[in-house]
């Protein structure tokens, strides 16, 4: 959204094999400076093969690409001076305390940022002197930030930065994220959860088996894939899919966690369908409800699976 | 102060920190020294154990066993001569004093005669003690029966004691074991980092992957001069064991020894995949050592076939050359040869870890 000048990551025609297995099967999408980038798919879609070759921890076996411009598998040292990665796994040293951490994090870097701007940085100075084992798993997330922050790097890679943790730590954390966002870095995150990518990601690419599947700003994956809106209710057994397709506007129907969704041009039309028919089997449809499509249908429709399985 | 040292220290922080690798590191070989020192040590407290052969049976011999025995610093016990010597040759005993038949006959005629003192002159201190007591205990002798003229002399034989004392025996090779046991072990935590991915995370930062090695290296050579010293210095305290050789060359052994044994953890690091496969198989690596190359009890007494396998493990080297170098211990293997083994190790185990060794 905010790019300007060349772009931070350039990726064109990646290829990564493990023995026969293509990990990555010929992948292109550059990221702007400024600009937050997801990349989402299942486990073993690709991403965070993609990832580790643009972090310098692995060579690519065919295609070219670029972090600030420079070759990543001929700059590797100088490209590591200037990104952030966050650690999944928060620590080396679990018994060391989140100050002891920062402090040694910083002495890997030429430059890096004071240690209490840091924690400040992240909220966690009232945890400062806990050592690192004794953080609860939102506080470790958010640790593994500022670890990757430690050297004030241009562009952050965040590798499913919220697994694992309960709805409040995530909003937190995604407030933390926006505000790194607000700060002008580049970002390219992983994750699992299309709400998370809807929320933060300027753009996002789909990845499965390797490939791109899709590409662009949410809105406009989701405007590419339905023009539709969703109609749900529980699912009954009384209510097979096979025929409620034949519903007035109805353009196609699935079952998704015990949900009926139909996908429909006319929402009226289908809805009134739908309660005549209910009404004509004496049964009540539960939990019925109209949304828009979003970017969990937009995922289902291309892989015909669901993200987080 | 720069990045490896930095990483020296979080790594010297971690262990402090860490109650359980502090158990192993540090109480558990001070816990096999007292063990072993209470159980075989026996005069604990500083006393010289000497054999006393009385041949003559008379009145004045047993005057000078009663002489002998109430010298505080001497335990006594008596024998024949043959089981005295052997007890002197296997290191219970430090001397043997023997009066020979015909001594109250001489005493009673005033004619010149004289006891026998065995020692050992390559444990000087001990027999320069045992020798000074010997002559003050003939000199009151002759003063109080004939009158200060020399009755009774002292003959000066000397006996080899081919062993040291079982606890001189056990302080070094206590060392040896702890020393393998902290290379052998830096294994655990080199898988479990690698497969919980911080080794591969850490690739993503500048650090340069020698000095995250190198730290753990540098932790480990210090922790093994402190075990040393906190081992050696419990076996002086409190068993009297002497430190009699080389301290430079003994803090060398140390070091080569810890060292050899880090390349041991590291090869085994390096074809290790999972934390549980690394604390089975370092077991299966150490426990054998820790029993079979002559730690507890000498390797003479191990079985032929198991002689033969202990020749193999790196720890019987370590060990012998400590015993040799601090303790004047017999040798299984001449001290060239154990730091020749030990340098091979090193360097084999070292080109190992380095081929195959995986961050991933």
């Amino acid at each position: 959204m905010t790019q300007s000048g060349e772009p931070v990551i350039g990726v064109a025609n990646l290829c990564k094999c493990y023995g026969d297995v293509k990990a990555v099967d010929g992948i292109s999408f550059q990221v702007g400076r400024g600009e937050v980038f997801g990349l989402l798919g299942p486990n073993g879609a690709g991403k965070t093969t993609t990832i580790e070759i643009l972090e310098g921890l692995r060579e690519p076996d065919s295609g070219s690409v670029t972090v600030f411009g420079m070759d990543v598998t001929r700059h590797a040292p100088s490209i590591k001076q200037r990104i952030g990665v966050q650690l999944q796994t928060v620590s080396l040293y679990p018994r060391l305390t989140v100050t002891e951490l920062l402090d040694l994090f910083g002495s890997f870097y030429a430059h890096h940022l004071p240690t209490k701007q840091l924690i400040d940085a992240v909220d966690l100075g009232e945890r400062a002197k806990a050592r690192s084992m004794n953080l609860s798993g939102g506080q470790q997330q958010r640790l593994s930030i500022a670890l990757a922050l430690v050297n004030d790097p241009e562009l952050i890679f965040l590798d499913e930065p919220t697994t694992g943790l309960d709805p409040q730590a995530r909003r937190s954390l995604w407030d933390l994220i926006k505000g790194l966002q607000g700060r002008g870095k580049s970002i390219l995150m992983t994750t699992h959860y299309m709400e998370e990518a809807a929320e933060l990601c300027d753009r996002v690419a789909i990845m499965d088996h390797g490939h791109i599947l899709e590409m662009g700003t949410v809105p406009e994956l989701i405007g590419r894939r339905f023009k539709e809106r969703a109609v749900f209710f529980d699912t009954s057994p009384k209510l097979p899919v096979e025929q409620l397709g034949k519903l007035d506007g109805v353009t196609r129907a699935a079952v998704e966690d015990g949900q009926t969704v139909l996908y429909s041009r006319d929402v009226a039309g289908t809805i009134g369908a739908l309660l005549g028919l209910t009404d004509q089997l004496n049964i009540d449809p539960h939990n019925l409800g109209i949304r828009q499509a979003t970017l969990e249908d937009v995922f289902l429709d291309l892989t015909g699976r669901a993200l987080r399985d | 102060m720069n990045t490896l040292m930095r990483l020296t220290v979080a790594n010297i922080r971690s262990l402090v920190r860490d109650r359980a690798a502090l158990f192993w590191t540090f109480f558990f070989p001070v816990m096999f020294v007292f063990l072993f020192g209470w159980i075989f040590g026996g005069s604990g407290d500083g006393k010289v154990a000497i054999g006393f052969v009385d041949q003559d049976n008379t009145p004045v011999s047993m005057g000078l066993q009663q002489a002998f025995s109430q010298v505080t610093l001497l335990t006594i016990q008596t024998g024949s001569l043959e089981a005295e010597k052997a007890a002197m040759q296997h290191g219970d005993i430090s001397a043997i004093v023997v009066v020979p038949s015909g001594t109250g006959v001489a005493v009673a005629a005033k004619s010149a005669t004289s006891i026998q003192l065995y020692i050992d002159p390559s444990s000087s201190q001990v027999s320069q003690v045992v020798e000074q007591i010997a002559d003050q205990i003939a000199s009151g002798f002759n003063l109080q029966l004939a009158g200060g003229s020399a009755v009774v002399g002292i003959q000066q034989m000397t006996l080899q004691s081919t062993n040291i004392s079982t606890v001189a025996y056990l302080v070094p090779s206590i060392l040896a074991m702890a020393l393998m046991q902290l290379g052998v072990f830096a294994a655990i935590p080199l898988v479990q980092q690698r497969e919980k991915g911080i080794l591969k995370r850490i690739g993503a930062t500048p650090l340069a992957r020698w000095k995250l090695v190198g730290s753990n290296v540098l932790m480990r050579l210090m922790v093994a001069i402190v075990d040393a010293v906190v081992i050696l210095g419990i076996g002086l305290i409190f068993f009297n064991v002497q430190i009699v050789g080389n301290l430079l060359a003994a803090a060398g052994l140390v070091l080569l020894g810890a060292g050899a044994f880090l390349a041991i953890g590291f090869a085994l690091a390096s074809f290790l995949k999972t934390e549980e496969q690394a604390t089975g198989v370092v077991q299966v690596v150490q426990m054998p050592m820790m029993f079979l190359s002559g730690i507890f009890f000498s390797f003479d007494f191990l079985p032929g076939f198991l002689q033969t396998v202990a020749r193999f493990m790196p720890l019987t080297y370590l060990a012998d050359a400590l015993r040799q170098v601090m303790v004047n211990g017999t040798q299984v293997a001449p001290l060239g040869v154990d730091v020749a083994i030990l340098t091979g190790w090193l360097v084999v185990c070292l080109g190992i870890a380095a081929r195959s060794f995986r961050w991933e």
